[in-house]
């Protein structure tokens, strides 16, 4: 389930515990250097290569992950 | 212990005969140049209007420097970063929000990826220890591990705007314990609540300048380059031009080059440097302005540009008004090549190249060059750059008094290596141990700084 695994990659770059679905990655303490190392890490587990403006329009698990299923 | 000798009054050597004097003993600080300050230099661009030449930026992890800067009444002022950046990377300009270039983002995640895994496995503390092969460059490293040619393109960028160095002259291992002792990836790259958040308001050099006048008198001796220190049963003597000065205890702060240039005798002393030790090689560029007028258009003055040779730029102007001032960083390789320019070159390469980046933006009314390639008494600037190797043979005594020597500067700090925070904590170290192996002083002076 991506949004699971989204929310995976989410918690360790940002060394937290659970990330919510819906949390947004700029809100827990994410920034733009962290963010690309999840968009390294979505290219690695899914085979998708974003952007960093689909990550900026869709910063929560949920969202990162439907944006990854629509371009797969 | 009734006289200690400070070689070098750059923060490091002034913070150690500050504690000193504080505790009672008698200081002199011999100082090679004909000002205190080092590698931190203020430049005065317009009446009243200060920018720095060296050092300028810090953050809220560097305790020790926040204290000094209370201590001596000085403040600090944010630095800015509204507005969007511009960035020529390729062959076009690009301009967008926020301080991310526009390279792929996958592959600068790889890269950080890469150095995130260095600095977990790093011991700052004791960096030879550390599970990472000393054998390799960073450039070695880049090769090995990037695959995305945006990656190559942004590393070298990177690691200029953070360490001053190119790829080659450092070790892979260097540059993970620098990343990890100056606070992390994200701190040291961030300005808002990083490494760059704030700046001494009116430049950095007037902490040296406060130090030397508290010490007061002629405590400080300038244009005294130090070129001897004799260990005898005796007292020791320290030599500087026709002058020699007997003391109970030298701190040598000085840059790890220039400590290896001393004669000491008897010898040996542990060596600073070894043959891969290199220098960071900045220039600092500033361009002058009535306003910061890039603002006008939105920008925020911070721009990233490949070609060089002003690698990067930020606006540095003063918060009150006066000037608009905008600081190019030429660092590494870039800066080898423009220190050996003539005034003029250097002069219409950073016009031009400003006007490039801000189309529209008239001539500067004011323009000004600090060469640190050239000084003979910094030889690495921002800092020294441990080769591969270099951490096996210096680490262990990096800190170690040999015989009545202390040391102290930037590079003998395992914390904040190559900062003025880390220049700071390694005067109060040297100082606290001097005065560990000093009897309680029987006329103690009142404190510096009420
Ligand atoms: C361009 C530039 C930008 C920088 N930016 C930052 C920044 O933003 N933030 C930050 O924290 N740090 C920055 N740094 C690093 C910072 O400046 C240094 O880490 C710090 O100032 C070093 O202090 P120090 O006392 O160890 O050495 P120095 O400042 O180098 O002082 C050593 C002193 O010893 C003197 N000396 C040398 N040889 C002899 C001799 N034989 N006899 C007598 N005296 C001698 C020198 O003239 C000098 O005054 C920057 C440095 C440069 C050059």
């Amino acid at each position: 389930m991506s949004v699971e695994g989204v929310a995976h990659i989410f918690g360790r770059v940002l060394e937290v515990g659970d990330v919510q679905a819906d949390a947004d990655f700029f809100v827990l303490g994410g920034d733009s250097l962290l963010a690309t190392r999840v968009l390294s890490a979505v290219a690695r587990d899914y085979g998708v290569e974003l952007t960093f403006d689909d990550f900026a329009f869709s910063p929560t698990p949920a969202a990162l992950a439907a944006r990854i299923a629509s371009v797969r | 212990m009734n006289r200690v000798v400070v070689i070098g009054a750059g923060l490091a050597g002034l913070t150690a005969a500050a504690d000193l004097r504080h505790a009672g003993v008698d200081v002199i600080v011999l100082e090679a140049r004909d000002r205190v300050g080092g590698r931190t230099h203020g430049v005065e661009v317009a009446p009243g209007a200060w920018i720095d030449g060296g050092a300028a930026y810090l953050g809220d992890r560097h305790t020790d420097l926040a204290k000094m800067i209370a201590d001596l009444g000085l403040k600090t002022t944010p630095t800015t970063m509204e507005g969007r950046s511009s960035f020529v990377l390729g062959p076009e300009r690009i301009v967008r929000e926020g301080r991310f270039p526009p390279l792929n983002a996958v592959a600068l995640g790889e890269l950080f990826d890469g150095l995130d895994d260095l600095v977990r496995r790093v011991r700052p503390q004791a960096p030879w220890q550390s599970d990472i092969p000393d054998d390799e460059t960073a450039a070695d490293w880049a090769v090995r591990t990037l695959t995305h040619p945006d990656a190559r393109t942004f590393f070298p960028l990177f690691l200029g705007e953070m360490m001053a160095a190119d790829p080659a002259d450092v070790s892979v291992l260097h540059m993970a314990f620098y990343l990890s002792s100056g606070g992390g990836l994200r701190y040291l790259n961030a300005f808002e609540g990083g490494a760059q958040d704030s700046r001494v308001d009116g430049g950095a050099h007037q902490l040296c300048e406060r130090l030397a006048a508290e010490l007061g008198g002629d405590a400080v001796r300038l244009d005294s380059p130090v070129h001897a220190v004799e260990q005898t049963t005796g007292p020791v003597t320290v030599h500087a031009g026709g002058s020699a000065y007997a003391c109970d205890a030298v701190v040598v702060a000085v840059p790890p080059a220039l400590a290896d240039e001393i004669t000491y005798q008897p010898g040996p002393v542990a060596r600073r440097t070894t043959g891969r030790t290199a220098p960071g090689r900045a220039v600092k560029v500033h361009l002058i302005y009535p306003e910061p007028l890039w603002r006008e258009q939105g920008l925020s003055g911070w721009s990233v540009n490949a070609a060089g040779p002003l690698l990067s730029t930020v606006d540095d102007s003063p918060v009150g008004g006066g000037a608009g001032v905008l600081t190019g960083f030429v660092t590494g390789r870039a800066a080898t090549r423009y220190a050996a320019l003539t005034p003029e070159e250097q002069r219409r390469e950073a016009i031009a190249q400003a006007s490039a980046i801000f189309p529209g933006l008239p001539a500067p009314t004011g323009f000004h060059v600090t060469n640190w390639v050239r000084e003979t008494y910094s030889r690495g600037c921002y800092a020294a750059l441990f080769g591969p190797g270099d951490w096996r043979v210096l680490g262990p005594r990096l800190s170690t008094p040999d015989g009545r020597i202390h040391w102290a500067g930037a590079e003998t700090s395992t914390e904040f290596f190559g900062l003025m925070e880390g220049a700071i904590r390694s005067g109060h170290r040297a100082a606290a141990r001097i005065l560990a192996h000093t009897e309680p002083s029987r006329n103690q002076q009142p404190p510096l700084s009420s």
